[in-house]
């Protein structure tokens, strides 16, 4: 079956993560387009503050050239109509301060020509003011009040042209500040419609996000409800192929029972009625002899051979396969029986159950001359007592038949932790077994090396199918003539199995 | 010894072979009864249970009984037999192949006499055998009240 199937493929995962980052990388730019143009705005801003300011300068000191200019008149009237010389004075001093006061009209407008040119001609009016000024005083200063011909004064005229000019360069500046004004007013509004396009951006990016987002969480959430059910289906599939395993395993074990038992009965006919044939080949060979004795002529060759010989020679091979098919079906009967055995795991000391198996085998070992070490200290395992008894009295009992002849026996049983799993090694210095003959050796009725020890080849198969059952594997490592070490790898809680 | 002549042995057995080694070898052990055999569940429950001579009817009897049968199980006809009250004193002797625990454990609990294992060894079955003779020729069989 597929592996796990997932709704959001790699690709639309890329798509997705270069969709955010584009997203966040637009947001930011905007920030920063937004704030650039904000700066820009506000340098604008100030350059222009600046200019309202030099435009009002320019105004003050246009009007405050005019305040002075009007004084000269005014004190010049003042004069021709009292004589006072409080309003000589004054006239001599304003003339100085007119001429500096244009002078700073000048400074300031240094930028625009039209102003310049104003300037240069407000300086003339007041040149011809200034004479006018003079003559009519020097005129008064001689005696004369005669006011008549002072409308014909052509310093009249200059101080109104004077007016007109100031007026007229008041109002320039005003228009320049005008224009500099609708120019700020329209960055303003330029800003303005900028930081509402970024906002909206931004918003639109903000929603286009969270809306990926949200897909994407629901992709997450669909594939995750899709995997949970997945794993569910994948629970039911394991116990249901278990169940399987145990019912096919179960029908081995039965069917295993059935053959052998049923097997049995032939046999013990065949087996009896063989025993019956010997016993009446008894009477046959008694009979032959007495007719050898008595009327050999009837005797023929035939006769005695099938008494003498073929007779006894078939009944034996008939029984010793017999037996040997007898031992066989016990076999399996055994393990079938062993298969249905229910086990109830407890916890045992491997230490002390390992002890007991190498005291029980003392009596062989010694005669052997053989010794058997068992580690003082082991991991205990919580499994089923008998199971591992059965599996450890097999192990060390194949130790003690496989020895090395010619060299001292030393069998060793040893226990460790590994990786969560309890590890038992049973090593001997015996004869070995060929590495070809390492599987088979586990399998029932095989065995290997020189067959001069008696056995069915059950043991290690008997062996195996225990670890199996107690959910343990059970492996062997060994070269010829250099012993072996049988590993018995056993989990360290064993788990209950649905018993048949 | 004269009384024991009466009893007849009920013989359950499938498999005429074991049947004939059973019979040839109680024989050896010197027993002259009346033996019995039925092949099937059926025709012997008919003989123990409804036969003018059978057991129910006439006459002490002991039952041997094989468990494997063809038409029923033989723990069938045991808890038949045990259930049935003209027949329930009758001995029966469970001689089968079957030595699982739980079968022989049944047995016993459904009121069999003797559970014998058939020993597959010729020898030991024989012997087996002879010695079951030798049992039955001393053994009481509770007579059958009218």
């Amino acid at each position: 079956m597929s592996l796990v199937r997932s709704p959001l493929s790699l690709r639309s995962e890329r798509a997705f993560n270069g969709l955010v980052v584009a997203a966040v990388a637009l947001g930011f730019l905007t920030l920063v387009g937004v704030a650039a143009f904000g700066i820009g705005v506000m340098r604008d801003n100030l350059i222009f503050t600046r200019w309202v300011a030099h435009t009002y300068e320019v105004e003050g000191a246009i009007s405050d050239f005019l305040i002075l200019d009007e004084r000269t008149e005014t004190a010049r009237r003042g004069y021709l109509l009292s004589h006072d010389p409080v309003f000589d004075t004054t006239v001599a001093s304003t003339a100085t301060q007119l001429d500096r006061a244009l002078r700073a009209i000048q400074q300031l407008t240094t930028d625009s020509p039209v102003q310049q040119a104003n300037v240069a001609r407000l300086r003339s009016l007041v040149t011809t003011q200034q004479r006018a000024i003079a003559v009519s005083m020097a005129f008064a200063r001689g005696g004369h009040s005669d006011t008549s011909d002072f409308y014909r004064d052509e310093g009249v005229a200059a101080t109104r042209a004077i007016r007109q000019v100031a007026a007229d360069m008041a109002a320039l500046e005003q228009r320049k500040l005008t224009i500099r004004t609708a120019g700020q007013q329209s960055t303003i509004n330029q800003l303005i419609v900028v930081a509402i396009a970024a906002g909206l951006l931004l918003i639109g990016l903000a929603v286009g996000s969270v809306w990926v987002i949200l897909r994407y969480t629901h992709q997450l959430k669909t594939s995750r409800a899709e995997l949970h059910d997945l794993n569910a289906g994948l629970e039911a599939q394991v116990a249901t192929r278990t169940a399987d395993l145990q019912r096919a395993n179960d029908e081995i074990q039965r069917f295993a029972y059935i053959v052998s038992h049923d097997l049995r009965s032939p046999l013990v006919n065949v087996m009896g009625f063989t025993a019956e044939l010997e016993a009446a080949a008894k009477p046959l060979t008694v009979l032959l002899e007495r007719a050898e004795a008595e009327a050999p002529g009837i005797v023929t060759e035939d006769a005695r051979t099938a008494v003498r010989v073929d007779l006894p020679e078939s009944i034996g091979f008939i029984r010793t396969s017999t037996q040997k098919m007898d031992r066989l079906i016990n076999a399996i009967l055994q393990l079938s029986r062993q298969g249905r055995r229910i086990l109830s795991p407890e916890p045992v000391d491997m230490a002390r159950l390992v002890q007991g198996i190498a005291d029980n085998l003392k009596h062989r070992s010694t005669e052997l001359g053989a010794e058997i070490e068992v580690a003082p200290a082991m991991p205990s395992v919580i499994s089923d007592r008998l199971a591992l008894e059965q599996i450890f009295s097999n192990l060390v009992e194949n130790a003690l038949k496989y020895l090395k002849p010619g060299r001292p026996g030393r069998i060793a049983i040893t226990g460790r932790t590994d990786a969560g799993r309890i590890v038992y090694e049973v090593s001997d210095n015996g004869r070995g077994i060929d590495p070809r003959d390492q599987e088979r050796i586990f399998d029932l009725f095989r065995r290997a090396g020189a067959q001069d020890q008696p056995g069915e080849g059950i043991g290690l198969a008997h062996v195996r199918a225990l670890a199996y059952r107690i959910g343990g594997t059970v492996s062997c490592e060994s070269a010829l003539d250099q012993g072996a070490t049988f590993r018995v790898s056993l989990p360290a809680r064993m788990s209950i199995e649905k018993s048949a | 010894m004269s009384e024991q002549r009466h009893v007849t042995i009920v013989m359950i057995e499938d498999d005429e072979g074991h049947a004939r080694l059973i019979e040839r070898n109680i024989r050896r052990a010197g027993i002259s009864n009346e033996i019995r055999h039925f092949l099937d569940g059926s025709s012997a429950l008919h003989f123990l249970e409804n036969d003018d001579n059978g057991p129910a009817l006439n006459g002490p009897a002991l039952v041997l009984l094989d468990l494997n049968l063809p038409d029923m199980s033989g723990t069938d006809i045991l808890s038949r037999v045990k259930s049935n009250e003209r027949l329930k004193r009758t001995p029966v002797v469970v001689l089968t192949t079957t030595d699982d625990k739980v079968e022989i454990q049944r047995c016993y609990d459904l009121g069999a006499n003797v559970y014998i294992t058939k020993p597959v060894n010729y020898e030991s079955f024989a012997d087996a055998i002879r010695q079951l003779g030798l049992f039955l020729s001393v053994i009481q069989v509770p007579e059958i009240e009218a």
